[in-house]
């Protein structure tokens, strides 16, 4: 008996099935879960070239390999070979000087194609009209920063001489995109054309160089090139990609991911519910369909085979829909919000196709193959005992396969796998909870509802029937919720978080060497022209040289951050305070004066980078001389509120003696333009680095991440609700002939419109409850392991979430049922028979 | 007896409940003919859908065997089984079962289908029209009186002109003019097809159709069989 072709027959069946309607709930189910995440899965893609593209301009390029010695010939063929754009480029420090004046600056020649990402910006005069240029400075010309011009006194068309060439003043750059990153660095900068380096004669055997090549080009081919050029890479030689580059954009940008990639989770989780309740319906009506074809002569293995074929078949379909779906939706988005969102967003990737496929198998086989299996193993005797229904699944292998095939979708969402570790253990332990605390309050309920009411009793009655039924009921809609929940939590605190990092009048200026004798006069400037300032700090450049007195290069391996640190000078400073939005992580702030035994506070990342400890000795060299200091505390440093901050702090008096500048950053609105010259004439030694551009820049990433947040949390609660739905409808059935039979007993149809509303209203109600409860697990879990953020319980939803969710479903169920209400009780009997 | 295409020896069925045992079928020997038909006459409760269910593979006896065309069914598995059946056996059932999903020609066709005949549309259509239903095959067992659904089955349980046919209870869900007239054409098609039809009722007049009876009580026959 098996001489019939199973595909064949399964797309026979399949058809026929589909004309009567009976696949529509499952269909539906698994056309949302392909649907939502293909459509976040593109909108976030699209949204994430977006902002890393903006975040590019940080660095000039997608990608910078830098090195102290030149660069093999073949990294920049290579990149050409995949299709990339390079751009050399080699920067140094090196003393400018006129007859009257030097200054130390760090010189950038730079060769066509720079920068790669973001603007050039220059003027012909100090303070003119500034201009974007697409071309770099002509050989035998420098563009310079405008305080140079200040303080080496010299004119736009002068000429400068750095090193052995003499080279034209052309033009003066008012925006370079790759330094607007780094305001820590002091000295102003010097843009020339790479051919005229020879004719310096600066780049000599063991000069302090450093090498650069910058890499852009499509998502792919920087990828592959990555992979190619990693093994490649020695030690000297480093990759600085967008993400590791900038810390106030790599924050949001990480977080955002995260916030995207768990909201595409919750959207995974509902449809994987909504999957497994209509597969349970599924197998559930063909029960009688599997025992007949046993009759038929089928084996187990053949009435299995013939219903995965059909679900496969069914997902195959389903799949193919949602992904064309999916794709529909996140162009009609992405036109909807065409004024919002950047003009040249990049198309997207096909990675959003893979992970929406994926989601539909994933959430086929690991949520509707158990149901499904159940089929397998229905007895032949059915045919003559309706009664007797094959056991449930208790196949821990498949479920067991169904949670790591979902724990794989999950860290492909967010590329974290600690995050996606805690959501799945929080999620399994809440799930657990959930379950026992639905079937304990069923039983605590089952006392009081006995002796309500004829309706509170008919509407209770089938919940308190079968309390592991109706348990599983409430989890489900409960783990509904509860994604819901946690999307709606995290989107809160997440928007907060970000309005908190940039307030409107986050420091948009940074003032660096103001002479110590110049401080009062200009706290004064400063103050009448209505700026909001920070204090004014001192800086001395020093060296971090050795740690208990073994020297620092010893120490450091290529990977650690850290050599960022000790490969140049830092801003050292000292303060008799802790700055307010730097917080101790061990050790103590000192008390008094300690000039006799200096101590120092260093920033946390940097310590842990460079293996520092607390009370370790710290050696440095400041202005030529040598200092030792005792680590006495580690700080926990904000980078990203745009006050100035620094890794070292030294306890007063310690570099007492030491030349030092003051360094500062202020808010003054973009319009006060006049102001802003007038406060660099008064003070023509003064560097001003304006960071609007950052922080406009950083708004409009976070602005678009904001959106994205909202547009995902909508995906989210649309899913939500279609699951409530299907879920509801996979209920259906039982309820029906209930009501059928209890109105041909009699019952008139105002206490079946009661009952059914209180069934469901208590049912989701209880399963409000339970999401609640879980949603607290979840988020604590979350907030502790993954994103690192302080928790607090949100007593509001403890209140709002059982609420709402009785009402919604009150109200969906009672709609639902309404057929039980209107149609002719006969008619349904006779259908449930 | 070497005609007998269904041969049971001391047959016993036995639950265990939490309580107590209980002896559904208590020592039931026959054997069958082939070509004749038996009627399995007894009141509710008497065991004789037991009977059935154990002489068609259903499930099995917790002692005595059966031997089905040939086969002893207690030394097969049950996909075994489950194959012998899809050779040999037909059913009609008192609740019909249908496929709700499937139509009236649809739900006649499978059997042929699971046979991989490629007529099975053909065939199926003529069953149909031989049944009365000819105008019928598109609408679904909801969209069909009860009669009509049970000559859906029974033009479903002779498509794969089946050896042996087990009917259980088959007008036991129809009026009497009805269950009338679906016991002529199942009668009918088991003398054009010489099918053995083995028949479980509790109304005598159906079973007085019958070559043989045999009368169950109390899980036990009565009056042994031919």
């Amino acid at each position: 008996m098996s001489s019939f072709s199973t595909p064949t027959l399964a797309l026979r069946l399949l058809g026929r099935e589909w004309r009567s309607g009976e696949l529509r709930v499952l269909v539906l189910a698994l056309l949302i879960a392909v649907t939502i995440s293909t459509a976040i899965s593109f909108f976030t893609n699209r949204i994430e070239r977006s902002m890393t593209s903006r975040a590019a301009e940080f660095l000039g390029a997608d990608m910078v390999i830098s090195s102290r010695s030149p660069l093999p010939e073949l990294y920049a063929s290579e990149a050409a070979q995949q299709g990339l754009q390079t751009s050399a480029q080699l920067g140094f420090s090196s003393v400018m000087a006129t007859d009257a004046q030097m200054q130390l600056s760090s010189v950038k020649a730079v060769a066509d194609g720079y920068p790669q990402r973001g603007e050039l910006r220059i003027a012909d005069q100090p303070f003119g009209e500034e201009r974007n240029t697409q071309s770099i400075p002509a050989p035998g010309e420098v563009w310079i920063e405008p305080r140079l011009l200040n303080q080496l006194e010299l004119q736009v068309g002068d000429t400068l001489d750095v090193g052995y060439a003499s080279l034209r003043i052309g033009a003066l750059v008012t925006h370079e995109p790759d330094r607007a990153g780094d305001f820590y660095s002091l000295s102003p900068s010097v843009l020339m054309n790479l051919s005229d380096l020879p004719a310096t004669r600066i780049v000599q055997p063991g000069s302090r160089v450093t090498y650069k090549l910058l890499i852009s080009g499509s998502e792919q081919a920087l990828s592959a090139y990555r992979n190619w050029l990693e093994p490649e890479l020695d030690v000297n030689q480093k990759l600085t990609t967008v993400a590791d580059d900038n810390r106030q954009i790599g924050n949001a940008l990480s977080r955002a991911n995260q916030f995207l990639g768990l909201s595409s989770i919750a959207a995974v989780v509902l449809a994987g519910v909504a999957v497994a309740l209509s597969a349970g319906r599924f197998a559930v009506r063909h029960f009688d369909a599997s025992a007949l074809l046993r009759c038929m002569g089928l084996s187990r293995r053949q009435v299995l085979n013939l219903f995965l074929c059909q679900l496969l078949l069914l997902g195959a379909l389903a799949t193919l829909a949602g992904l064309l779906l999916g794709w529909l939706v996140q162009w009609g988005l992405i036109v909807l919000l065409s004024d919002l969102l950047p003009p040249d967003l990049p198309a997207p990737g096909l990675k959003p196709l893979w992970i929406g496929a994926a989601t539909g198998f994933t959430a086929l086989i690991g949520f509707a193959l158990p149901p499904l299996l159940r089929l397998g193993r229905v007895a032949p005797l059915r045919v003559l005992r309706r009664d007797l229904a094959p056991m449930p699944s208790s196949s821990w292998f498949i479920y067991g396969l169904a949670l790591l095939a979902l724990c794989l979708l999950m860290w492909q969402f967010t590329g974290d796998l600690k995050l996606t570790l805690s959501m799945v253990f929080g999620g399994a332990a809440a799930a657990v909870v959930m379950g026992l605390l639905a079937w304990q309050l069923l039983r605590a309920f089952a006392g009081p509802l006995g002796r309500a009411g004829l309706a509170w009793r008919l509407g209770s009655g089938e919940l308190l029937k079968q309390p592991s039924a109706a348990a599983t009921q409430i989890l489900a809609f409960g783990l509904i919720f509860m994604s819901m929940l946690v999307v709606i939590i995290l989107r809160t605190e997440l928007l907060s978080t970000w309005q908190d990092q940039l307030p409107p009048d986050s420091p948009n200026h940074f003032a660096l060497n103001i002479l110590p004798d110049e401080a009062e006069a200009f706290t004064t400037q400063l103050n009448s022209i209505g700026a909001v300032s920070a204090p004014l700090y001192p800086v001395t450049p020093g060296r971090l040289v050795s740690i208990n007195e073994i020297p620092v290069r010893e120490q450091v391996t290529k990977e650690s951050q850290g050599e960022r640190a000790i490969n140049r000078d830092l801003s050292l400073t000292w303060s008799a305070d802790l700055a307010a939005d730097n917080h101790l992580r061990e050790g103590q702030w000192w008390a008094t004066e300690t000039t006799d035994n200096p101590q120092v506070s260093i920033e946390s990342e940097l310590a842990d980078s460079l293996g520092i400890k607390l009370n370790d000795q710290l050696g440095f060299v400041i202005a030529g001389q040598t200092l030792e200091a005792r680590v006495s505390s580690i700080r926990e440093v904000e980078w990203d509120n745009f006050t100035p901050n620094f890794y070292m702090v030294f306890s007063p008096g310690s570099l007492d003696g030491m030349p030092a500048t003051l360094l500062t950053s202020f808010y003054l609105p973009t319009s006060e333009r006049d102001a802003l010259r007038q406060l660099s004439r008064a003070f023509p030694a003064m560097t001003l680095l304006e960071v609007e551009p950052i922080l406009e820049q950083i708004r409009s990433i976070l602005a678009q991440v904001t959106l994205a947040v909202e547009y995902v949390l909508i995906f989210v609660l649309l899913a939500g609700l279609t699951v409530l739905f299907a879920a509801l409808q996979s209920t259906l059935d039982q309820r029906l002939y209930q009501g059928a039979l209890l109105r041909t007993l009699g019952a008139q149809k105002s206490l079946l419109r009661r009952a059914n509303r209180l069934e469901f209203s208590l049912l989701g109600a209880l399963a409000g409850l339970m999401a609640v409860v879980a949603s607290e697990l979840a988020t604590w879990a979350l907030y502790r392991f993954a994103l690192d953020l302080p928790w607090q319980p949100h007593l509001i939803y403890w209140l709002l979430t059982p609420l709402t969710a009785a009402l919604l479903i009150g109200v969906a169920g009672a709609w639902g049922t309404r057929a039980v209400v209107n149609q002719s009780p006969m008619r349904l009997i006779n259908r449930s028979h | 007896m070497s005609d007998s295409v269904i041969i049971a020896r001391h047959l016993s069925k036995i639950v265990t409940s939490s309580e107590a045992e209980l002896t559904i079928l208590d020592n039931v020997s026959l054997s069958i003919e082939r070509g004749s038909s038996v009627a399995i006459l007894g009141a509710s409760g008497s065991g004789k859908s037991t009977l059935l269910s154990l002489l068609a593979g259903l499930d099995l006896p917790s002692s005595g065997e059966v031997e089905l065309a040939g086969k002893a069914l207690n030394q097969l598995d049950e996909d075994q089984r489950a194959a012998l059946r899809g050779e040999h056996v037909g059913f009609v059932f008192q609740s019909f079962q249908l496929l709700d999903s499937l139509t009236a020609l649809e739900n006649v066709m499978l059997p042929l289908e699971l046979a991989g005949r490629r007529d099975a549309r053909k065939r199926a259509t003529e069953l149909l029209e031989r049944v009365g239903l000819a105008a019928r095959t598109s609408h679904y067992p909801q969209q069909l009186s009860g009669g009509e659904q049970q000559r859906v089955a029974i033009a479903r349980a002779f498509a794969s002109e089946p050896a042996i046919l087990f009917a259980d209870e088959p007008t036991g869900n129809l009026d009497a003019a009805t269950g009338e007239r679906i016991t002529d054409l199942l009668f009918e098609l088991n003398h054009q097809q010489q099918t053995t039809l083995v028949l479980v009722t509790h109304d005598a007049r159906l079973a007085e159709r019958c070559s043989n009876t045999l009368q169950m009580q109390a899980g036990k026959l009565l009056e042994p069989g031919a």
